[in-house]
């Protein structure tokens, strides 16, 4: 450790990139998996919690309020190791990731669904339903598509996030970029080049990301 | 002379009433009661206006017609279908009942041009070719051809309300409910509405009309219902409401009006 001390060694820095990129299709992938399944189990949740039926209510507010209330990381261990042994059913490290972050960020996202829902005038699904339209038209017609832009914001802050949670799942050994990038240090011990270059690949994929939002925010939000 | 002035056409021929509140009533689910055995019908052709102090219940009286406030009591027929029976399909009445807002309500993520054509896209599954083209006759009907484009935040109230009844009609519908359609507009678009209205009646849609433009009621409507606390107070055509009105009620709400609007329509 003490040797390390003399500078930064540019080649590992610049060699660390071709196994890093790797981590990165994964972390992509997770990252874009969940919250496919993440926006439909979200839209879902939050029109239970919008039901005119109490019990449902209830037991989607619960639901809601465990994966809200209790770590990612702790849900992912959970899942990984206590899910196995409750129910005997063993999934593979990437599924244990997929499962626990599409609970955490489905639940996340139903609260921002169920607050740009409620934030459209009830005379706009009025107006839907005044036009022969059913319930159901009336919510994908008129009422989502309202609320979907003025919630992108959240949304989008909610997908960075995620995008950069899916580090914690390298604690169950998925190969994303943080795992690949603590594996790389561990061997190589270019502590101070791995990690720079780990900040890199993941500053040169999410600020795109989040800039994206801001565009899509400026360019389709809804005037009225 | 008082009884030829309270003829009513439509009831003379012995046409079947289009629409019929048979003593309705509707509570809010607070409890606050806003419309006590109200009763009135509405004959195909006909422009009926429900006139009254602001609170009297005639715009949940036209909301019940379709079924926005759920009728607590009463019978609410509508072509022949009692609506407040437990197993009618509101989707199917409502798609042959148009309705107009006072805020106009149009759709702000939709152009104009589909804010009209989407009605009889999703509710009716007509081909959207077809639609359109619907929806740019409408248009062209109330005046604003060159608008079809543009998004509703881009128009003025008025036109937004003349839009609103192009959307309203493109569902082809047999009677036409208007929810106070200029309350919400600046005094110099107020015109512009009326007049697409007074067409519309000129043409013979049947039309409940919720309004405080006492001029309109008196020279476009063929009855005219003066509520209060959610009551009927009386209902007569128009020329006898505003010239010999029989209750002391209605008497009031014409004073009251006076004094605010300077005087009120006559002849």
């Amino acid at each position: 450790m003490i040797a390390r001390t003399v500078g930064f060694e540019w080649d590992a820095f610049g060699s660390s990139f071709a196994p890093l990129l790797e981590g990165a299709v994964m972390t992509v992938v997770l990252t874009v998996v969940v919250m496919l399944l993440s926006v439909p189990i979200g839209v879902g949740l939050a029109l239970l919690r919008l039901s005119r039926h109490k019990v449902v209510r209830a037991i989607a507010t619960g639901w809601v309020e465990v994966w809200r209330a209790t770590p990612v990381l702790l849900q992912l261990f959970w899942v990984f190791y206590v899910l196995p042994a409750l129910t005997g059913i063993t999934l593979s490290p990437f599924l244990v990731a997929i499962v626990a972050f599409t609970g955490h960020v489905s639940a996340f996202l139903s609260e921002t669904f169920r607050a740009g829902i409620a934030s459209i005038r009830p005379q706009q699904r009025q107006a839907a339903l005044s036009l022969g339209m059913t319930p159901a038209q009336s919510f994908i017609v008129v009422v989502g598509p309202q609320a979907w832009w003025r919630i992108l914001p959240a949304f989008a802050n909610t997908w960075v996030s995620l995008f950069k949670d899916t580090a914690l799942v390298s604690t169950i050994a998925v190969a994303d970029i943080s795992y690949i990038g603590l594996q790389l240090r561990q061997e190589t011990f270019m502590t101070l080049e791995v990690l720079t270059a780990m900040a890199l690949m993941y500053l040169a994929l999410g600020y795109p990301q989040a800039k994206l939002a801001d565009w899509l925010e400026r360019r389709f939000g809804v005037k009225e | 002379m008082t009884d030829s002035l309270d003829t009513r056409k439509m009831a003379m021929s012995g046409a079947e009433p289009l629409v019929l509140l048979d003593g309705i009533s509707h509570a809010y689910p607070n409890g606050k009661v806003s419309l006590t055995e109200l009763s009135f019908a509405v004959h195909p052709g006909e422009v009926v206006c429900l006139l009254g102090p602001s609170g009297s219940g005639k715009s949940t009286a036209i909301r019940c017609v379709n079924m926005l406030e759920p009728v607590t009591a009463g019978r609410l027929v509508f072509e022949g279908i009692d609506v407040t029976a437990k197993d009618v399909n509101q989707v199917e009445v409502r798609k042959r009942v148009g309705m107009v807002f006072q805020n106009f309500e149009l759709f702000p993520h939709m152009s104009v041009l589909k804010n009209v054509a989407i009605g009889p896209i999703v509710s009716l599954k007509r081909p959207k070719a077809e639609a359109y083209d619907l929806a740019r006759e409408l248009l062209a009907k109330v005046g604003l051809s060159d608008k079809g484009d543009v998004l509703p935040s881009q128009l003025s109230g008025g036109q937004q309300q003349r839009v609103a009844i192009a959307r309203a009609l493109a569902m082809q519908p047999d009677v036409m409910l208007f929810d106070e359609p200029t309350s919400a507009l600046d005094p110099e678009m107020v015109g512009e509405v009326l007049a697409v209205m007074r067409k519309l009646a000129e043409e013979g849609m049947t039309m409940v009309v919720v309004t405080h433009e006492m001029r309109f009621a008196r020279n476009v409507a063929d009855w005219v219902v003066v509520m209060e606390d959610g009551r009927l107070v009386e209902e007569g055509t128009p020329e006898r409401i505003f010239e010999q009105p029989r209750m002391e009620r209605t008497r009031a709400f014409f004073g009251k009006l006076e004094e605010q609007d300077g005087v009120l329509p006559t002849g």
